[in-house]
C-alpha cells in the first residue's frame, strides 16, 4: 500500500468519441494508452489520489475568457464544454480544499486559443486554462495573482494572447524556439502589453534540449521568478510534447523530466496540452507527473526504450541556455526600467492565421495606458469568413476612468460596418453582444 | 431441486427450492467444523436428497483464510521493468522481483532470465514452499513472461497460479494481491471441496457443486478448486442476489439494505442489475481485481449497543452480543423495539430494564426514548446509504455522450431483508421517504440467493491487427490473427470461446452472453492508420436463474 505526502485528484476525460479526424494527432485514442498505463500501475488505488468526475463548462465561463465570433455555441463542440469543464472541477477541487492539487487529463487542449475566436487554432477552439481562471478569480475573488507555467513544446500564443495586458496573470513559457516550430512566436521580446510589462515571460529552448537544459531554466529562471511573483495560485500548462519520442517536435525531454519539473513547480493545477507520442510518452510522462504531484517517489518510471546517452544534449546547447536564461533573467530584473512613452491609448496591428480551419483574422488593438487598473482594451476584428466585430474589455479591478472608457467604446463604437459588437465586463459579470 | 447454503459468520441458513416453490428453509448455528455444519444444515431441510440435482454454497471460507492470515506459505514470482517499485506490494520475505518488461501493447522489451528464475523457484522450494504465484506486468497484454515461468518452476511445485488467468483487467498491484491469495488459499480451498464432495456423498447427494462468487455469479466446485480468491466475500454477495430473486419490479431502482444483527449491507440494484464495484475489492486491507458487487457495510443493526455520550443517544458501531430481552448485556435497537410492543419474541421486562437508564438520564418517557433509539439506527443506515449512491454517482465516464446523457441512479424503494427488516420497516420508511418492501422468505434470502445464482463467467479479449495478435487472459488464448480482422470476427471468436471453454470456465447454463465493454481504436503511423487495437468484454449474464424467473 502507498499512500500519497499530498492529495492529489485526477480529472480523467480521454473523450473517445472525439477527433479532428481519424489519423489526427489530435485523435480519439489520445490518452488510451496513458489509461492502460495509470490503471496497470494502480496508480488510482494510492492512498491520496483520487479521480473525479469532468464537469461541464457553461456559455458564461467561456465568454469571461473568450469572444467567440459569432457567439459560443457555433466556435465549439461538446467535447470542448468538458475539457475545460474538467480544468473547472480541478480548479475547484483545489479551492474547495478536497485536495491540495489536482491534474486535469483532458481533451482537447487549449493554449493556442486567443482571446477573439474564429475558428481552431493549433488543434484548440478555446483556451481551457484561461476558462478555469477566470472561473477561479469569480468565484474566489481572494486568488490575485497566478502564474501559468507553460511546459508545452509549442509556444502556448492563445494564453499569451488572453493575458497580455493582465499585470496579475504571469505568463511563462517554455518551448522549442519558434524559428523551428510552430506557431512561430514566443521569442523574449515578447514581454507582456504596456500595463504588464514583464508579465509573459518566453523561453525559446534550441531543438534537442534534454532534461538537463530544462531543468537548467526551471531551477534558474522560473523558480526565482516565481518567488518574486508570489502567485496565489500556480498551473501548469502541462504539454508533453517536449518529450524525445513526440513525432512533430525535436526535443529530447523525458517522463523523469517532466516528473522532476513538476516536482520544482509544486503547481497546485496541471493542465494537459499537446503532445502526441501517444504510446511511447505520454504513458510514461502522465504517470511520472501524477507522482510527483502527489508527492509519491517516480524515480523508477522511465520509458522502456530510455537511453539517457543517446538523447542527452551536446555541451554547446546547455551553453546557449545558461546564457539564455542569463539574458532572461536580466531582462525580468530590469522590468520596471521600462516607460510606456506619453500615450493615453497604445494601439497594434496584427495578422493570426488559424492553420486548423485555414482562417486569417486581422486585429487593430488599442489599450488604455494606465497605472491604477490592468487597463481596459478594445480589438477590432476582421476575418477571412466576413465577420468584421469589434470587442471591448473592461478588466478585473477596473478604475472608474477605464470602465468609463470601456462603456463608451461598446455604446458607440464608431462609423465601422461591424456585424456585431461585443462587451466583456469582468467585474459586473456582464458579457453582452449587440447587433449595430 | 436446488440447494442453496449461505454459511454465515453466526448463522448458517439453508433453502431448497423447486421451481419457484421453496420448499423448506433451515437456520441453523454455524460450528467450527464447516463440513459438520453443511451437514446440519441439510439435515435440518428434512427434504428427500434423491431430488437435489444442484447444490450452491456460500461460505466465509477463503474470506476467513485472507482476514485471519490463515493460509500456507506462498511464493510469488514477479516480473515488472519500469514503473513504480512493485516492491512496495510485497506482503511476505517470498515475494521475489525477477528481470522482464512487457509494455501497454504487450511488446516484449526485457526477456526473463531462466537463471534467474530457476534459482528463485529453488530458494522457495528448500523453505518448503508448495505453491507458487507468478505475476507480470502487462501480462494481460502479453502472457508469455508468466507462462514461460510457469514452464519452469511448475514441476517443482503442487501448484502455480498465474495472475493473467485470474482477471483481464489491468492493475499490477491488485493482480500482485490476487495471485498472492488465489495461491494461498487454494489448498484449504482444495481440502475444503473434497470433504464436502465427500460429505454430500455420504449422505446421497450426487448434484453438481457450485460455489458462490463475489460478483453474485457463481461456478464449479473444480473453477474454485483454481480459482479460490472469487468466493471471497460471498456473503453480501448472497444478500443482494437474494434480493434480486424477491424483487417482483425488475424496471424499479431498488436500494438494498440487509440489516443483520451487528451490521447492516447496502447494495443497490439498477433494474435488476447489481452494481459492482468497479475496479474490485478489497480484503485484508488489499486490493484484489476480484470483480464483485458494491456493497458498503455499516456498523449498525439489531443488536448494535445503546450508549448515551453526554446527552446524545449513539447506535453502535459495536455489539456486545444479544439483546438485553434475549440475555444480552446491553440496551440495543431490539430491546427498544421490544418496550414499544413490537417485539413480542422479546423478554419486554428486560427490555424496560436496560433502557430505562438511558431514559433516566435524558429525563424522558421511556417510550419516547425507545422511538428515538430506532430512529436513530436507521437514520446511521439512512446516512450511509446517501454516501454509498453517491459514490455511484460519481464514477468517471469517459465518452462525450455519457457526460451529457447522464445516467443518475435514484433509488425508487428499499428493500430490507435480514432479520430485524420486518419490524424496522415502517421507521425505514420515514427516514428515507420511500415505499419498503420486505419480501417473503426475507430470513433466509442470503441462502436463496446462493441457490438462484446463475453461473457467471467473464472473459476479456484485446486484438491488435498492427501486432497481429489476440490476447484472452482468462482463457489463456494468444493467437495470431489476420490484420483485417474486425470487431464483428472478434465478438464471434469470443463467444465461440465462452462456449467452447463453457467447462472449463465452471458455467453450466447455456447464459445469455453480453457484452459488457466494446471499443475500437486506430492505431496511427505518421499520419496513417496501420491498425486496430480492439478491446472487448464478453460475459455470461448475472442474475437469477431462468425457472425461477419464468414460474
Amino acid at each position: 500500500m502507498i499512500t500519497a505526502k499530498k492529495k492529489t485528484g485526477l480529472i480523467f476525460f480521454p473523450a473517445y468519441d472525439w477527433e479532428i479526424s481519424p489519423s489526427h494527432p489530435e485523435r480519439q485514442e489520445r490518452l488510451l494508452y496513458t489509461q492502460d498505463q495509470v490503471m496497470e500501475e494502480g496508480v488510482l488505488d494510492i492512498e491520496g489520489i483520487t479521480e473525479f468526475k469532468a464537469g461541464l463548462a457553461t456559455e458564461k465561463d467561456i465568454c469571461r475568457a473568450h469572444f467567440c465570433v459569432p457567439d459560443v455555441e457555433s466556435r465549439i463542440t461538446p467535447s470542448h464544454n468538458v475539457s475545460a469543464g474538467g480544468c473547472i472541477e480541478a480548479a475547484r477541487l483545489v479551492m474547495e480544499g478536497a485536495v491540495d492539487n489536482a491534474f486535469a487529463l483532458v481533451r482537447p487542449p487549449g493554449h493556442h486559443a486567443m482571446r477573439v475566436v474564429h475558428g481552431a487554432r493549433g488543434f484548440c477552439n478555446i483556451n481551457i486554462e484561461a476558462v478555469m481562471i477566470e472561473w477561479v478569480r469569480k468565484n474566489y475573488p481572494h486568488i490575485r495573482k497566478i502564474a501559468v507555467v507553460d511546459t508545452d513544446c509549442h509556444h502556448g500564443d492563445g494564453t499569451q494572447d488572453v493575458y497580455w495586458h493582465d499585470p496579475n496573470v504571469l505568463y511563462i513559457s517554455l518551448h522549442q524556439d519558434g524559428r523551428t516550430l510552430y506557431p512561430g512566436s514566443g521569442f523574449p521580446e515578447e514581454f507582456g502589453g504596456p500595463n504588464a510589462l514583464g508579465r509573459n515571460l518566453n523561453v525559446p529552448l534550441p531543438p534537442q534540449t534534454s532534461d538537463e537544459g530544462i531543468l537548467h531554466v526551471m531551477e534558474h529562471f522560473v523558480m526565482p521568478v516565481l518567488d518574486e511573483f508570489k502567485p496565489d495560485l500556480i498551473i501548469n500548462s502541462a504539454g508533453q510534447d517536449n518529450h524525445y519520442s513526440d513525432p512533430i517536435t525535436n526535443m529530447s525531454f523525458t517522463a523523469g523530466g517532466y516528473a522532476r519539473l513538476n516536482e520544482m513547480l509544486g503547481p497546485h493545477i496541471c493542465v494537459l496540452e499537446g503532445g502526441y507520442s501517444i504510446e511511447a510518452a505520454l504513458p510514461y510522462v502522465n504517470t511520472g507527473i501524477i507522482l510527483a504531484l502527489a508527492g509519491v517517489d517516480y524515480s523508477y518510471i522511465r520509458e522502456p526504450d530510455l537511453n539517457p546517452e543517446r538523447i542527452r544534449e551536446a555541451p554547446r546547447i546547455i551553453d546557449y541556455i545558461k546564457r539564455l536564461t542569463d539574458t532572461l533573467l536580466d531582462l525580468w530584473n530590469s522590468r520596471d526600467n521600462y516607460e510606456v512613452g506619453g500615450e493615453e491609448i497604445v494601439r497594434r496591428s496584427r495578422n493570426i492565421f488559424y492553420d486548423t480551419d485555414g482562417i486569417s483574422e486581422n486585429q487593430q488593438e488599442s489599450v488604455r495606458v494606465c497605472t491604477d487598473c490592468p487597463g481596459a482594451y478594445k480589438i477590432d476584428s476582421s476575418a477571412s469568413t466576413g465577420y468584421h466585430i469589434l470587442a471591448v474589455h473592461i478588466p478585473w479591478g477596473a478604475c472608474p476612468r477605464c470602465r468609463e472608457q470601456g462603456r463608451a467604446w461598446f455604446e458607440k463604437p464608431g462609423r465601422h460596418n461591424y456585424s456585431a459588437v461585443y462587451l466583456q465586463d469582468m467585474d459586473n459579470d456582464e458579457y453582452t453582444v449587440k447587433i449595430p | 431441486m436446488i440447494v442453496g447454503i449461505d454459511i454465515g459468520g453466526t448463522h448458517t441458513d439453508a433453502v431448497c427450492i423447486r421451481g419457484r416453490n421453496i420448499i423448506a428453509t433451515a437456520k441453523t448455528v454455524t460450528g467450527d467444523d464447516l463440513v459438520q455444519t453443511i451437514r446440519d444444515a441439510i439435515g435440518a431441510l428434512s427434504i428427500n436428497y434423491a431430488g437435489i440435482r444442484r447444490t450452491v454454497l456460500s461460505t466465509t471460507l477463503s474470506t476467513n483464510a485472507i482476514t485471519e492470515k490463515k493460509y500456507a506459505p506462498a511464493g510469488m514470482i514477479v516480473s515488472a521493468g519500469p514503473g513504480i517499485d512493485p516492491r512496495r506490494y510485497f506482503i511476505t520475505d517470498d515475494f521475489h522481483l525477477v528481470r522482464g518488461a512487457i509494455d501497454h501493447r504487450g511488446r516484449e522489451y526485457v526477456p526473463i532470465d531462466p537463471g534467474e528464475v530457476a534459482r528463485v523457484a529453488d530458494g522457495l522450494k528448500k523453505k518448503g514452499i508448495t505453491g507458487v504465484g507468478v505475476v507480470s506486468k502487462f501480462s494481460v497484454r502479453n502472457p508469455s513472461h508468466e507462462t514461460s515461468i510457469s514452464s519452469l518452476i511448475e514441476k517443482d511445485f503442487d501448484h502455480v497460479s498465474l495472475g493473467h488467468t485470474l482477471s483481464g483487467n489491468l492493475n499490477f498491484p491488485r493482480r500482485i494481491h490476487t495471485t498472492f491469495f488465489n495461491t494461498a488459499v487454494m489448498p484449504v480451498q482444495k481440502r475444503f471441496v473434497q470433504s464436502v464432495r465427500k460429505a454430500l456423498a455420504e449422505l446421497g447427494i450426487r448434484s453438481p457443486l457450485f460455489f458462490l462468487k463475489a460478483d453474485g455469479g457463481t461456478f464449479s466446485d473444480s473453477a474454485a478448486d483454481r480459482h479460490p480468491v472469487e468466493t471471497i466475500l460471498s456473503g453480501p454477495a448472497a444478500s443482494m442476489m437474494g434480493g434480486l430473486a424477491l424483487c417482483d419490479d425488475l424496471e424499479a431502482t431498488t436500494l438494498m439494505l440487509d440489516i443483520g444483527g451487528t451490521t447492516t449491507d447496502i447494495g443497490v440494484l439498477i433494474k435488476g442489475i447489481p452494481v459492482l464495484e468497479p475496479r474490485g475489492v478489497d480484503i485484508g486491507g488489499y486490493k484484489t481485481l476480484v470483480r464483485g458487487l458494491k456493497v458498503m457495510s455499516v456498523g449498525a443493526g439489531g443488536d448494535s449497543r445503546v450508549s448515551l455520550s453526554e446527552q446524545d443517544i449513539r447506535v453502535g458501531p459495536h455489539r456486545d452480543g444479544p439483546p438485553a430481552c434475549m440475555g444480552g448485556p446491553s440496551p440495543t435497537p431490539m430491546d427498544a423495539l421490544a418496550v414499544l410492543g413490537q417485539f413480542p419474541q422479546g423478554d419486554r421486562e428486560k427490555a424496560v430494564r436496560a433502557i430505562a437508564p438511558i431514559a433516566g438520564q435524558l429525563g424522558q418517557d421511556i417510550s419516547e426514548v425507545s422511538r428515538r433509539i430506532v430512529s436513530i439506527m436507521v437514520g446511521v443506515i439512512h446516512e450511509s446509504a446517501c454516501r454509498f449512491i453517491d459514490e455511484v454517482n460519481r464514477y468517471p465516464v469517459y465518452t462525450i455522450f455519457e457526460m451529457l446523457h447522464p445516467e443518475v441512479v435514484k433509488p425508487d424503494r428499499v428493500m430490507a431483508i435480514g432479520g430485524p427488516a420486518e419490524l424496522l420497516s415502517p421507521f425505514i420508511e420515514e427516514s428515507f421517504d420511500m415505499r419498503c418492501v420486505v419480501p417473503d422468505h426475507a430470513m433466509v434470502a442470503n441462502a436463496l440467493g446462493a441457490a438462484l445464482a446463475r453461473t457467471t463467467r467473464q472473459i476479456t479479449l484485446t486484438a491488435d491487427t498492427q501486432l497481429r495478435r489476440m490476447i484472452c487472459p482468462e482463457l489463456g488464448m494468444d493467437e495470431k490473427i489476420s490484420p483485417t480482422m474486425s470487431m464483428n470476427e472478434l465478438k464471434k471468436r469470443g463467444e465461440q470461446a465462452l462456449r467452447d471453454n463453457a467447462s472449463r470456465l465452471g458455467i453450466l447454463d447455456k447464459g445469455e452472453i453480453s457484452i459488457l465493454e466494446e471499443q475500437v481504436f486506430n492505431i496511427v503511423r505518421g499520419f496513417s492508420t496501420t491498425g486496430k487495437n480492439m478491446r472487448l468484454k464478453l460475459q455470461t449474464k448475472p442474475g437469477v436463474i431462468d425457472e425461477w424467473g419464468e414460474a
